[in-house]
Formats: structure tokens, sequence, C-alpha cells
């Protein structure tokens, strides 16, 4: 029971009248960015962190809280009503949820958005409190050939299983790791790369690479194509968003399946909380499939309920994996050990016991932002959708200068500007080839984790490579993932089959 | 403002290199960006200053490999390309969302097409189809091409914005910076505009300067803050 009564301490710290504040203000604005087209929760995260550093640690992390968790649910809203996910684990969302708000049940669609958000992620956080201090045990167990084992299923499962050309997967992951190689080499401390230039010293920081990547990427790539003709998608929600008695029955089922799936994602290295919607999605259209009225393709509660809890639910573990390994699961989860990292604290097994306040206090505030977002979502979701009446010009003109307001007040330095606009001209160029982005995250954060504890691995062992096979968790994680490429080549391949012969005999719409 | 603003401008199916080898070739580009940066890597390795006491594997170990990767995945994606180039108003027509979808990476599941070449919506509803296929004849019309007016645009006044930030102030690069961002999104009126730009750049100062303390330069109107 000590996790309980240290949660306990935690809300003591987080229930202040000037904490509740900053949660309440980091909803909202979490919720506004998540709002707007094509920018999703880790965008919310990473435009507003500059905002945060006005405040104390306590205070930014429990704000950064409400951001994170308001910018979800500000996916699904557009994911809903437009038919635009800003982030991929929205997308999920969008197949059942867009067609139950263009049936006229948008504000239901809504409500079980939210309701399912919340179960997700209530659970996860409950979770979290009593498997966080295991997991940061468990971790001090965790060797140099452990964490290169992890960094290195990390970055094959987001190049090459989860995304879906594999060249163009690991073109994304080998850049992101070239990218993260600048700067001073932490063991020897020789320059590397630096060409000499001081504020490349410190290497590129993941801030500029993510505002660069996600946001003004997507603002060029928008401008590059405004003559295409745009469709709107957009659905007005307006009745009360109440379930029925039946409809709520419906969905408690799936929101609960959704969570199950959710949580043991949230410490698995595949980038977020795509994978587990997409499989909370297929297991209820599965499950439909076998019921007498099947409601999939018809705006099925379910369809939206499962995926909804089960980002969530990633969601959640995934911040106390961050807490308690330092491992950062998504480009969010990234974002914020870039924060932790700004105040001097470094995420792991060694933060609980060095500022438990902070850590409690945050995990505390989990709660207290997922209660606020109901509040805030439930009653209001309609009223954001207004913010789409912002006319297009203004709205990425804004978004442009926010862009560099957050690189200027982190960095104020004009060169991390150039490099922010360099980079974002390079995500166009990958963007409008279809190359993925996520694994170029994913290579930047873990990057530097794989190549440290690959070198101490070695210099530990004279240079011997069995190191890192030696221990059995590293074992079990390579068969792991050699296990997952199996399955998911055999899976492409039957797939292909499988669509081959469906459009041999269905007539082309 | 030499460049009125149309919404379907039909010399440009006429676009840079239309008709010629190159087009639907342009993905060259990102084996380029690629062979590019491994060439940074490689003039780095090679003029890297390394003390001689250092422990085995060095700072040059990792990043080697991360070069060596760089040249071949390089080279593969220009086989790639060349040998299937884009089709000319299918694979890129794709409405922004799909591209969006595409960006981030489809997941396991849903375990569609090994090869990304040939666009994936099989897996999709017919309706989802159908506006596929309506927004791609839209499409078809002025081709594939990217707008680099619009670009150029955008781009560069991120980058006068970057220039003339500590020179002439938060309030004017930002607004300047808004205001060339409209324009790129097809604004069309250049006056309204500045007002709503300076408006929106001083209100952000106001608010992160001035009430959050965070450090943007005032510069020339700075006197009297």
């Amino acid at each position: 029971m000590d996790a309980l009564m240290s949660l306990f301490e935690g809300f003591t710290h987080a229930v202040t009248p000037m904490n509740l504040l900053w949660v309440v203000v980091g909803c909202f604005l979490g919720t506004a960015v998540g709002v707007l087209p094509g920018l999703g929760s880790s965008m919310a995260v990473a435009l507003l962190l500059p905002m945060t550093f006005a405040l104390d640690p306590t205070a930014a992390f429990i704000m950064f809280a409400g951001v994170y968790f308001g910018g979800l649910f500000g996916d699904s809203t557009m994911a809903i009503l437009m038919n635009t996910p800003g982030q991929a684990s929205a997308i999920a969302s969008t197949f059942e949820g867009h067609k139950m708000a263009r049936n006229g049940r948008a504000p239901q669609a809504l409500a079980t958005a939210a309701i399912g958000a919340f179960i997700g992620g209530f659970i996860s956080c409950f979770l979290v409190v009593f498997v966080a201090p295991a997991l940061a045990d468990l971790s001090t167990k965790f060797g140099p050939a452990e964490f290169f084992a992890l960094a290195i299923f990390a970055f094959v499962a987001t190049s090459s299983v989860v995304a879906d050309s594999v060249l163009k997967g690991l073109t994304a992951l080998v850049l992101g790791i070239g990218i993260s190689v600048i700067g001073i080499d932490s063991v020897s401390g020789s320059e590397r790369f630096t060409y000499g230039v001081p504020e490349l010293f410190d290497g590129v920081s993941l801030v500029t690479v993510t505002v660069a990547l996600l946001a003004l990427g997507e603002v060029f790539f928008i401008a590059s194509r405004i003559r295409r003709a745009a469709r709107d998608n957009t659905i007005s929600s307006s009745g009360r968003p109440f379930l029925s008695r039946k409809e709520f029955g419906e969905a408690v089922p799936a929101w609960l399946r959704g969570t199950a799936i959710g949580l043991p994602f949230g410490v698995i290295p595949v980038g977020g909380a795509d994978v587990p919607t997409f499989m909370a999605y297929g297991l209820e259209r599965r499950l439909d499939a076998k019921r007498p009225d099947p409601q999939f393709g018809r705006g099925a509660i379910r369809g939206l309920a499962a995926p909804e809890a089960a980002g969530s639910a990633t969601t959640g573990i995934a911040m106390g994996a961050l807490l308690a390994l330092g491992l950062p699961i998504s480009a969010t989860a990234a974002i914020m050990l870039a924060a932790f990292r700004q105040y001097g604290l470094q995420p792991g097994p060694l933060l609980f016991d060095r500022s438990p306040e902070l850590v409690w206090g945050l995990l505390a505030s989990f709660f207290l932002a997922m209660i606020v977002l109901l509040a805030i979502n439930l009653p209001f979701a309609p009223l954001w959708a207004k913010l789409l009446k912002i006319p297009d010009p203004y709205l990425y003109g804004g978004i442009a200068v926010f862009c560099g307001l957050g690189i200027y007040a982190t960095s104020a330095s004009q060169f991390e500007l150039f490099i922010l606009l360099g980079i974002g001209i390079i995500s166009f160029v990958l963007k409008r080839y279809g190359v993925p982005l996520a694994p170029l995250m994913i290579g930047m954060v873990l990057g530097p984790l794989a190549e440290t504890s690959l070198r101490d691995a070695l210099i530990a062992n004279d240079g011997n490579w069995a190191t890192l096979v030696s221990s059995p968790i590293t074992i079990v994680l390579y068969l792991l993932l050699i296990g997952a490429l199996v399955y998911t080549g055999t899976g492409r391949v039957l797939a292909r089959r499988r669509q081959r012969a469906q459009r041999e005999t269905e007539p082309v719409s | 403002m030499s460049m009125p603003v149309k919404a379907h401008d039909s010399t440009r199916t006429n676009h840079l290199g239309a008709g010629t080898w190159w087009q639907g070739r342009s993905g060259l580009l990102v084996p380029l960006i690629m062979a590019g940066f491994s060439t940074y890597l490689l003039v780095g390795l090679l003029t890297m200053e390394v003390p001689d006491d250092v422990d085995r594997p060095g700072p040059q170990f990792f990043p080697a490999l991360v070069m060596i990767a760089g040249y071949v995945l390089a080279i593969l994606l220009a086989i790639a390309c060349l040998r299937t180039p884009e089709p000319v108003d299918v694979e890129a027509s794709a409405p922004a969302e799909v591209e969006e979808d595409k960006a981030f990476s489809t997941p396991v599941t849903s375990a569609v097409a090994a090869s990304r070449l040939a666009p994936h919506e099989e897996d999709e509803p017919t309706t989802d189809r159908q506006a596929l296929a309506e927004a791609r004849k839209e499409d078809a019309r002025h081709r594939t091409h990217s707008d680099f007016v619009s670009l150029a645009w955008g781009a560069g006044g991120f980058a006068a914005f970057a220039l003339i930030l500590e020179f002439a102030g938060w309030i004017l690069a930002a607004a300047l910076l808004f205001w060339c961002v409209a324009r790129s999104m097809g604004s069309r009126k250049p006056l309204f505009d500045l007002t709503v730009a300076l408006t929106f750049s001083s209100l952000v100062y106001l608010a992160f300067a001035v009430l959050l303390g965070l450090n943007l330069p005032s510069g020339i109107l700075g006197g009297g803050f």
C-alpha cells in the first residue's frame, strides 16, 4: 500500500489552486492544438513546451500532462467530425467514428470517444501507480546489452514492422539516428560532425526536429498543394452528448477490451499507440462479424469505443515507462524526456528516489487531467469544431509563428531557427514522397541510447560481440523481434494474396 | 505581389520537367538527401579529431555504421525509383489526409502491401475508395507536381523571419512570417492580412514576453520596453 500512500501524497502536491489552474490551462491548450487539422498531440506538447519554462518543474509537468491528454482528445474529436486524424493513433477512430457522425450521431460518437479515453487512461494510470516502482526495480537489472537490445527492437519495429515500406522506413530511421550523432560525443568527448560550429556542440535539439518535422513541414506540405480541390468533410454536431443506456451497454465491453489491448503496448517500443488502436479495431470488427446484425461499416459504436480506450491506455502506461525506465516509447514521450532533461532531471529508477514529490505529483495530475478533460470535452466538444472556422491562411500563419516562437524561446539562437527551416524543408520532401516520419523521431530519440549502450557493452567486455546476446533478457527480446518480423512478413504476403483474389472477384466500384 | 493567385492555373500542367524523362522520377530527391547526409557524415568522420587513448570502439564507430547504411539505402532507393517511376496522376494526387496516413505509417494489423510503390486503399471501405477516386480525378487536371511558388513564399518567409528577428524584433519579424505564410496559403488580401499579422504577433508578444517572461527580442521597437 506504499504506492497508494505515495499517490495520496502526490495529490496533496498536485491539488493546489495554482496547479489545478495549470491542469485546466494545459487541457484547454492541448485540446485546442489537437483539434487543428494535421497537428496532433505530440505537436501540442512540442509547441507548448517553451511556455512551461516559465513555471517550476512540478507545475510544468502537471501542465504537460494536461496538454498531452488534451491533444489526444483533440485528435479524436477531429478524427470523428472531420475525418482528419491529427496523429496515427487516431486513424482507427475515423473508420466507425466518422460514419457515426455522418449518420447524425456525432455527439454520441464524441461522447463514446471521450468516455473511452477516460476509461483507458484511468485504468492505465491506476496500474502505473503500482507497476512503475516495480518497473523501476526491474530496470536496475538492465545493463548496456539489454538497453541496446531494446533500442534495436524499437528501431526494427518502427521502421519495418509498423511502417509499410521497409526501404522508406529504414531511410527515415537512418536519418534520425544520423542527426542524433551530431554533437560532442558523451563517451570520449570528441567533437563529431560539428565542423567547428559552436551551436552544434550540444547536438541538434529534439524539440527543434519535432517542431520542424511535424509542424513546419506540415505547413509547407499544405502550402504546396493548396491549389488542389479541398473536400470539406466537417460534420456539425449539435444535440446532447448523451449515450442512451443501450449504447452505453454496447460500448462498455469494447472499452474494456480496448483497454486490455492497449495496456501491454505501453512498454513495448513500437512507436506509440497506433498499433494497439488498430488491433483493438480489428478485434471488434471480427467479433462484430459473428453477431446476427453486424454493425460495422454503419457507424458501430464499438468500433470507435475500443480504439479510443486502447490508445489512451497505451499512453498512460507509456508515461509510466518513461518515468520508471527513462525509455521513451513514442515521440511525445521523447519530448517529455527532453523537457525533463531541460530541468536537469533524468527519468529512470533514480527519479523515484530523488524527486518523489515530482513523480507522484505528476501521476496524480494524470488523474486530474482525465477528469478535467471529461468535464471540458463532453459538453463542449462541438464548440471545438468551431476552431476550424479560422481561415486556413491565418491558421497556418499562426502555426508558423508558433514554431518560430517555440524554438527561439527554448534556444534564443538564430542558428537554431535555420536548422528548423532546413529540417522543415527536408520533412516536406519526405512527406511528399511518402517516407514515414515516425521512425525518424524514434531514431533520433533512441540513437544515443543505442550508441552508448553498444559501446559500453563492448568496452566492458573487450570488444566481444557475444556479450550482446549473453543474458536471458536480451535473448528473449531478440527472439520476440524475429517472431514479429516473421509474423508481419507472412501476414503481408497473405494480405496481398487475399487482396488480389478480392480484386478479381469484386468489380471496381 | 506580382503573382496573382488563381484557383486552377492551366499553365501549371506544363511544369518543370513535364514530359521529359524526369517526369515521375522526382522521387530521386530522397536518395539524393540520403547520399548528401551520408557524405556529410563521411567528411565529418575523416576530419574528426580523436584522442589516442580513447576506448575502442571509439566515437567514429557508430556513425560509420550509420553512414554505410545511409549510402546503401540511397542506392536502393535510387534503384527503386528508377525502375518504377511515380505514376503521373495516381500516387501523388492522393488527397492530403491520405498522405498523412502514409506519413505516419500503417500498422501491422492492416498489414497492407509490402511495397509502397503502389497506392493501397484496398482495405478501406468502398465509400472512402470512391471519395479517393473522385479526389484523384479532380487532381488529375493539374497533375501531381507540388506548388513551388507557394512553398517558396512559406520557406522564404521563414528564412526572412530568422534573419531579421534579432534586429527588427519579434513583433515585426513574426508579423512578416505570418503574412508570408498566409500568402503562401492563397490569401488574396495583403493589406488586411497585414493588420491581422501585426495584431497576432503583438498579442503573442504580450502573452509570452510580457506575461510569461520569455525572452523575445524587442528589436528596433524596443526603446521603451
